[in-house]
């Protein structure tokens, strides 16, 4: 079918193509032969001009699906011809669209109707910025008409329908794409924003107002409903949005000083997302009663639930409820700054209005359990969430007083505590609404007490709140054990284990932990009893019954002490929660709560080393709880930097309360001190660790969660260094690693993080001598194993045997876990080490070349080695080093090039060619390592002294990995991704010496890039065009200066081959113009294209004349003509290659593809 | 470390032995591992408790290294698995005969003739083929548990 053009056509032909789309249509519902059939739709949408035949269609055709695809067939094609199209022609189709709506309003195919709609309204939108104000004027007064009511209910929903998808057009986060600039979007949103956003909205609310009345006094459901869902809806979509012209915005800070309304509620870490319209809306949304209309007529359906047509669920609930919720989020400058009076108006009146939908909470949780839909709760709880992420604590809790005897904080505990005990009885259900509840409530409490500022201040609840508060965290406790404990003998195999379980809780636990901070005068005492309590009842039970339940019950305890003591540092040390450093006045440090909590959970912990105790009593389940808890404390506790320091906090009032938390934070943090507890907790912390990593044999996890998190957080920090060095047990440690054997028996990556922290302990050795006599002493003995394995005669044979295989990789993880923690101090220590196995790696990569695990081994571990050295060597050992990697490389691609391996299993298959491209990445990070030698170089020479020249080297060793870097490879993202840096990063660099590559070397290189070039990942082609323009703008200043450049490669060769830039300025423009890429290249791609036509300018006249003679359109010529034209000459572009020229050609090129690309890709 | 040594020249001492005990937490992916009497490559690793509060077991998926079937295995990390010792051999390629099998040189200067062409159909025309065109062919024969094939190939250019 060669499109539907309609020139002049007939009814006759009308009718026929009509019918063929018709045919297509239900063939493609039918399923026959739906290829051909879409052809044929397509076709539609592409012919040129196909209005008339769509309009046909669309007033013709009995076949519903047959107007849809004609809808959007009128769409894409007036989306692609909108630049050609008569102004006339523009309007006539929106009016056609708006009218065809409007005369259909009661036809019963609503999709549509709703389809036509949104055509109309993205068309409106494609004209929005060439449209004049009289005539959106016009469209928008039929609109307006229809949601008045004059022509019917019918039309009014349509009318409301309309504007519905007119907004989510201009709201960015649901526009359609319409192959146009992001600008054009944002500058769409402002506009409407500003010009219609408040007038769509009152006349809705008027729509509603108009059919309130009908709705309240009839009994049955009236076709009015249908309007008034519709109107709420629409209201609800205008208050999401993103509003930004509230030009008198936060920053003015005008509240900041204001009481209750929160200054920065922008920053707050919370799941609404808050409404602030600015002052200009107030008449509307505030002044005018509206809210006082929403509550009245959610009231009035309250009332009807129970007859025909009503229910808690309906759909006119629904959508009433969520806007009062939204309504609650409702902040900003939109309140004027009267203290927040107006605020705390609007929300009490929104408060009384929701109270009915959660008070009392036991009747309310007792009837949806009986059956009632639990949403009309949820979204109260949700109303509360809103409000609390606008108000502060004090606030929020005083809503509720001038209507109830108690405070809204009471109310949100009493809520759920009914909500948690729900959760008691039920949770082995799927998703009960309590799990819902409690998170929308948690997320409330989160809200309210989630400190406010950068400086940390915590929110202070009023006493009635604190003790709400310590009320609910006792219930919460209470339910998390008696969860625990019926859940203890689940075996669940899902792989649910500490690591994925925690991150899973982790949130939850977190807001557990601020309520309990919120009284945390009585919660740790509390949590102190519990574990008291449950430690005894296993000392009790032990032998005679079974301790399961209270091993879990301790678990999850020992998870929400650790969750409520101490936050997650996530990288930076985190200090005592300022909740617990303000709350307590205590000064003798064994009388304070926190000490309390945090002794008796260490000395618990320090039974578990007693053999018979941990055989009865710790379980690898358990002991994980256990170094968690610990790794997680210490960070804070032990040993804290600040023991020492006095801090400052500016608390406003009460001096005598802040003196007092003063001294007793002090006495907290100095008896964990280094002078005090600490060094004896400390011992305690290693020797468990020991204990995890000795006597729980295979049991990875809490193995790795001692390597990772306990111990490696120990040695982060230098003071905890200077004791661990000098700690009895932390010599036994590294004593026992580097002697014995019982320690192979961890797994490769708790091996390699082992080797990393003992090495980084050095840091607390005083001296450098002493501690690269210490590295010495830790690695040495591995080192000597590895050169006299390499020395036996009958290596070849023994080689192969497992536990040798087992002992080689072992020692190798550890040398690379230590290569990894060089630091400066210890760094000579390493390099010797590494240097003394130099021989024994290069013959190990022989001898292993079939067992590819090992290898990637051992070339990891040279890479890491060369990465922590290679800055601090001296001219000569680099050039050792350097010549190391050569061999190395040389090497590995003598064993690897041409090797062809099969398998009968396609999955092992796969897996050699996953390894083959592991052990290329990391000879690529070996490369990149060496380059970084030439930027950063803290010897005291410079390697050129010695005459070694990294970039030929790089170079050297690109050429030896390259063969191995098939294409297919190239396909791993991050395979490629390394490789495209490194590339670009050498032409960058260094174009000189790949001027002087040999020729296959040279088209290898080329060949990559121009393969990069095309490949789907913008980073790549962004990197290849990075290298592109280095390479030519090299040439092109080169032979400006009268040298080379790139001789011969540039030259091409004679008349068969042409030159590599004119083949890169070829494929560059063909990839501009003709292909599909992401607009942020453009950029790069001017840097690319502006040396590449300097270069080469004899050929790029030629394509630009090409370019303009395949255009047959006359007008479309000339544009090409005069846009080529300005590409080069507009904004006074020179021939030089200087910043301001390459900024000037980039606007160029931007001007050119928006001016050209759309009719040369479609014509 | 001379305690060490001890350790390791005990253990070499052993070197006939067709399999070797390891303990099946350090096992890892990549690795080999006997399961079922076969000698297989592991590609998948899992470990699970007994119930909660037990210990851990490790859950190996492995791929029989000759007949590439798949066999799965559950062992307690603690305990011990047998792993197979295997080895692989380079061999230059002296003659294919009419009925299958192969003729090899071994690094001493005899042939090994006892070895039949693989079965898998790329590397068998990559071998014939190869071997017509007179390039020299070296192959490379794993063998484990009593079990020999070949199961790779390099060609080490015309003439060397």
């Amino acid at each position: 079918m060669q499109g539907f053009s309609d020139g002049g056509a007939d009814l006759a032909q009308l009718q026929s193509t009509m019918h063929t789309i018709e045919l297509a249509c239900s063939s493609i519902q039918m399923h026959i032969n739906p290829a051909a059939a879409e052809a044929t739709l397509l076709s539609l949408s592409q012919s040129p001009q196909p209005y008339k035949i769509c309009k046909y269609i669309l007033e013709n055709s009995q076949l519903a699906n047959a107007r849809f695809q004609a809808a959007s067939a009128i769409r894409d094609a007036a989306m692609r011809e909108w630049g050609s199209l008569p102004p006339e022609d523009k309007r006539s189709l929106i009016s056609f669209c708006l009218c065809f709506v409007m005369q259909r309003a009661s036809s019963p195919e609503g999709y549509v109707q709703a389809k036509v709609s949104s055509v109309a309204a993205q068309l409106m939108k494609r004209g929005w910025l060439d449209f004049a104000a009289a005539e959106k004027e016009a469209f928008f007064y039929q609109v307006n008409q229809a949601i008045i009511g004059i022509h019917g209910v019918d039309v009014q929903f349509i009318g409301i329908n309309f504007l519905e998808s007119l907004v989510s057009e201009f709201s960015p986060s649901t526009s359609t794409a319409m192959g146009l600039p992001r600008e054009f979007h944002e500058q769409c949103r402002t506009l409407l924003e500003l010009d219609y956003l408040k007038t769509f909205y009152s006349w809705v609310r008027d729509a509603a107002l108009g059919v309130t009345n009908r709705i309240i006094e009839s009994d049955a459901e009236i076709p009015e409903v249908k309007v008034c869902t519709a109107t709420l809806r629409l209201m609800l979509q205008i208050l999401s949005w993103d509003f930004r012209n509230d030009s008198s915005g936060m920053k003015t800070g005008i509240n900041v000083f204001s009481a209750g309304v929160r200054p920065d509620s922008e920053s707050k870490r919370s799941e609404c997302i808050l409404v602030q319209p600015g002052p200009a809306w107030r008449d509307v949304l505030i002044s005018s009663g509206h809210i006082g209309w929403l509550l009245g007529l959610y009231g009035a359906l309250r009332q009807k639930f129970s007859r025909d047509g009503y229910w808690i669920d309906c759909p006119i609930a629904v959508s009433a409820r969520k806007l009062i919720v939204q309504f609650c989020t409702l902040t900003g400058t939109i309140f004027p700054s009267d203290d927040g009076q107006m605020q705390e108006h609007h929300l009490l009146q929104l408060l009384s209005g929701i109270l009915a939908w959660m008070d009392p909470p036991d009747a309310v949780s007792q009837a949806i359990e009986n059956g009632k839909s639990e949403s009309e709760m949820l979204d109260g709880c949700r109303a509360l969430l809103a409000m609390a992420s606008v108000t502060t604590p004090i606030l929020f809790d005083q809503l509720l007083k001038s209507i109830r005897p108690f405070g809204t904080l009471t109310l949100l505990s009493t809520l759920m505590c009914e909500v948690v005990k729900v959760l008691m009885i039920n949770f082995t259900e799927d998703e009960p609404w309590s799990w819902v509840a409690r998170d929308i409530l948690l997320d409330t409490w989160t809200a309210l007490l989630v400190p406010m500022d950068s400086t940390g201040g915590i929110p202070l609840l009023p006493p009635e709140g604190k003790h709400a508060a310590a009320n609910l965290f006792a219930l919460i406790v209470e339910s998390e054990l008696k969860v625990a404990s019926a859940t203890a003998a689940y075996d669940d195999d899902d792989a649910s284990y500490l690591q994925a379980s925690i991150s899973a809780m982790d949130e939850r636990l977190s807001s557990y932990a601020l309520i309990a901070r919120a009284a945390a005068d009585i919660t740790i005492p509390l949590l102190t009893g519990f574990f008291a309590e449950r430690f005894a009842q296993l000392n009790q039970g032990r032998g005679i019954s079974d301790p399961t339940e209270t091993l879990e019950e301790l678990y999850s305890l020992l998870l929400i002490c650790g969750h409520v003591l101490a936050d997650e540092g996530e990288g930076e040390t985190p200090l005592v929660p300022n909740a617990i450093q303000t709350h307590f006045t205590v000064t003798e440090a064994e009388m304070h709560p926190v000490v309390a909590l945090s002794s008796s959970i260490i000395r618990f912990a320090e039974q578990s080393l007693d053999p018979e105790m941990r055989a009865s009593i710790f379980s690898p389940r358990l002991m994980e709880a256990v170094v968690w808890f610990l790794g997680r404390w210490s960070h804070t506790y032990l040993m804290s930097p600040e023991e020492t320091k006095d801090i400052n906090y500016n608390f406003s009032h009460n001096y005598e309360h802040q003196h007092q938390s003063l001294l007793s934070r002090k006495a907290l943090l100095s008896f964990f001190g280094e002078h005090n507890q600490g060094k004896a907790v400390l011992d305690i912390m290693v020797r468990i660790s020991v204990t995890t990593l000795m006597s729980y044999p295979g049991e990875n996890d809490l193995q790795g969660l001692t390597c990772h998190q306990l111990l490696h957080s120990l040695v982060r920090r230098k003071n905890i260094c200077l004791h661990l060095v000098s700690l009895d047990s932390w010599r036994n440690l590294a004593n026992a690693f580097s002697n014995e054997k019982s320690l192979f028996l961890l797994n490769s990556a708790n091996q390699r993080s082992l080797a990393q922290t003992l090495v980084l302990s050095a840091s607390g050795i005083r001296n450098s001598e002493a501690s690269n006599q210490y590295i010495r002493g830790l690695m040495g003995p591995m080192a000597t194993y590895l050169v006299d394995l390499s020395n036996k005669n009958d290596l070849k044979s023994i080689a192969q045997q497992p536990d040798i295989i087992l002992s080689v990789s072992c020692l190798f993880e550890r040398l690379r876990g230590a290569a990894s923690a060089a630091e400066p101090r210890t760094q000579r220590a390493i390099y010797e080490i590494g240097i003394s196995v130099m021989d024994p790696v290069l013959l190990l990569i022989e001898v292993y070349k079939h067992e590819s695990a090992v290898v990637y081994l051992l070339l990891k571990f040279v890479v890491n080695w060369v990465d922590g050295q290679i800055s601090y060597l001296e001219a000569q050992e680099t050039v050792i080093v350097i010549d190391f990697c050569m061999r190395l490389l040389q090497l590995y691609s003598s064993q690897n090039i041409g090797k062809i391996s099969v398998s009968l299993s396609s999955s092992l298959l796969s897996e050699a060619k996953t390894e083959q491209y592991k052990d290329l990445r990391a000879l690529l990070q070996l490369l990149s390592s060496l380059c970084s030698k030439d930027l950063v170089d803290f010897s005291s020479d410079s390697i050129d002294a010695q005459g070694t020249n990294i970039s030929q080297v790089v170079y050297l060793g690109l050429h030896i990995v390259n063969p191995l870097i098939s294409l297919e490879l190239l396909k791993y993202p991050k395979l490629c991704h390394d490789y495209f840096s490194l590339l670009s990063h050498m032409l960058e660099v260094y174009p000189e010496t790949l001027a002087q590559l040999n020729g296959e070397a040279f088209g290898h290189v080329l060949g990559t890039l121009d393969f990069g070039l095309h490949h789907q990942d913008p980073e790549v082609v962004n990197m290849c065009l990075g290298a592109l323009k280095a390479l030519s703008a090299y040439h092109y200043r080169e032979m400006a200066a009268g040298k080379q450049g790139l001789g011969s490669h540039a030259a091409g060769n004679g008349n068969l081959q042409e030159g590599i830039l004119s083949r890169f300025l070829r494929s560059l423009l063909q990839l501009l113009l003709f292909e599909d890429y992401s607009p942020d290249l453009v950029g790069a791609a001017a840097d690319a294209l502006l040396p590449l036509i300097l270069c080469e300018q004899g050929l790029y006249q030629r394509l630009g004349n090409e370019l303009i003679e395949r255009q047959v359109n006359p007008t479309l010529k000339s544009r090409l003509m005069n846009a080529l034209q300005s590409l080069t000459t507009a904004n006074h572009v020179s021939y030089t290659l200087d910043r301001v020229n390459y900024k000037r050609f980039r606007k160029n090129l931007n001007n050119f593809l928006i001016e050209v690309r759309g009719f040369l890709r479609t014509m | 470390m001379s305690d060490e040594e001890h350790h390791f020249e005990s253990k070499a001492d052993a070197g006939a032995s067709k399999t070797y005990p390891q303990q099946a937490g350090t096992i890892r992916k990549n690795g080999y591992i006997v399961i079922k009497a076969r000698p297989c490559k592991v590609v998948e690793v899992s470990t699970s408790k007994t119930g909660k509060h037990g210990h851990a077991k490790c859950h190996f998926v492995g791929i029989d290294i000759f007949n590439g079937k798949k066999l799965e295995d559950i062992v307690p990390s603690s305990h011990n698995c047998d792993v197979p010792h295997v080895t692989r051999t380079d061999y230059q390629l002296i003659d294919i005969s009419e009925d299958g099998f192969v003729s090899l040189l071994t690094e001493n200067g005899n042939t090994k003739d006892d070895l039949r062409l693989p079965t898998d159909e790329n590397l068998l025309t990559q071998i014939k083929d190869g071997f017509a065109e007179g390039k020299d062919l070296v192959v490379t024969v794993m063998s484990s548990m009593g079990e020999e094939q070949i199961c790779a190939l390099k060609d080490i250019g015309p003439k060397n």
